[in-house]
């Protein structure tokens, strides 16, 4: 009875796999793989999974997270998309990574969770944390009282003017955003930044700016 | 040995499509496809539909089997589902119920 299990290259999975012992994938794996032992993805391998393991080598192919409770290799040859988590993270010459990656102890079970909290819920979180960028991004608190002004000048002159005004309105936040959009950009390593990120990025102005029902009350003004 | 082998300690949930040679000690649900032999060991459980070549059976399936060869039934087996194969053998102490189909 070996613990040792070995997903060949001609086989196929579509699933959850999970269960302790080392695992060595030189196939195809789709789902989720939880493993208590060490993983294995072989050169030919290749894997759409969110992997945790406790250690996990990679040689060939991974699309999805991956958490080694100890440590995660990607060697020579390695290709991930995917956040990577491990207290420790080695990734050699030659391997091709596209993700967050983030060493130190797992404040574990947290950083991971939050994660995924991130991504099931963004517009919540969007909506959450679109009052906090208020006190903090200046630009938006420029841009934002503008387009207030402007509509309230609004209904005074003819129609065509409102119309003009939120496109002006725009552009004006377009060129106040870089700055803050800069700022996620930057490697913020934390997964616990994450979230502050998506707070930083300007809310959308224009829309707020004009009140649910104002276009339809200028239409009935103007008739 | 087998190229691929299911561990004693893992569970797979899902569907297994396989070019090769396959050896489950662990457990499998859901589906599984071979076109090569498989090898069901002693302690292992299988409850899922299964087609395959030549299949061996010493630990426990829950399923359908549907094989292209011969369906070897061992000591200790225990087997509970239809069994569709050109040939079989039932060992002595193996554990069936279902039907078993033979072209003839």
């Amino acid at each position: 009875m070996t613990l040792l299990t070995v997903i060949g290259r001609g086989v196929r999975v579509r699933g959850r796999i999970h269960g302790e012992g080392d695992l060595t994938i030189g196939g195809h794996v789709e789902g989720e793989i939880v493993l208590a032992g060490e993983l294995t993805v072989d050169a030919g391998g290749l894997v759409g999974a969110n992997v945790s393991a406790r250690a996990i080598v990679v040689h060939g192919a991974v699309r999805g997270d991956l958490t080694g409770e100890e440590v995660v290799r990607l060697e020579e040859g390695a290709r991930v998309v995917g956040d990577i988590r491990a207290p420790r993270i080695a990734i050699a010459k030659g391997a091709l990574v596209r993700g967050l990656v983030q060493t130190g102890a797992l404040s574990a079970a947290a950083a991971p969770r939050a994660s995924t909290q991130t991504r099931a819920a963004p517009a919540s979180h969007a909506k959450a944390a679109a009052p906090k960028p208020a006190p903090a991004a200046a630009p938006a608190r420029v841009s934002r009282p503008t387009p207030a002004a402007v509509v309230k000048q609004a209904p005074l002159p003819a129609a065509p003017a409102p119309r003009a005004a939120p496109v002006a309105q725009k552009a004006v936040t377009n060129h106040g955003a870089p700055p803050v959009a800069a700022r996620p950009v930057t490697p913020s390593v934390l997964a616990g930044a994450a979230p502050a990120a998506t707070a930083q990025r300007p809310p959308p102005p224009v829309i707020p700016a004009l009140k649910k029902g104002a276009k339809a009350a200028l239409k009935k003004k103007a008739t | 040995m087998a190229s691929t082998v299911i561990g004693a300690g893992i569970t797979i949930e899902g569907e297994i499509s396989a070019d090769e040679e396959l050896v489950v000690q662990g457990t499998i649900r859901g589906k599984l496809d071979a076109r090569e032999g498989v090898t069901v060991e002693a302690g292992a459980t299988v409850e899922a539909d299964i087609t395959s070549g030549p299949l061996t059976v010493a630990g426990t399936v829950t399923g359908n089997i549907s094989s292209s060869d011969r369906v070897d039934l061992q000591a200790g087996a225990r087997v509970i589902g239809n069994v569709k194969a050109t040939r079989i053998t039932i060992a002595d102490g193996a554990q069936f119920k279902g039907n078993v189909d033979m072209d003839v």
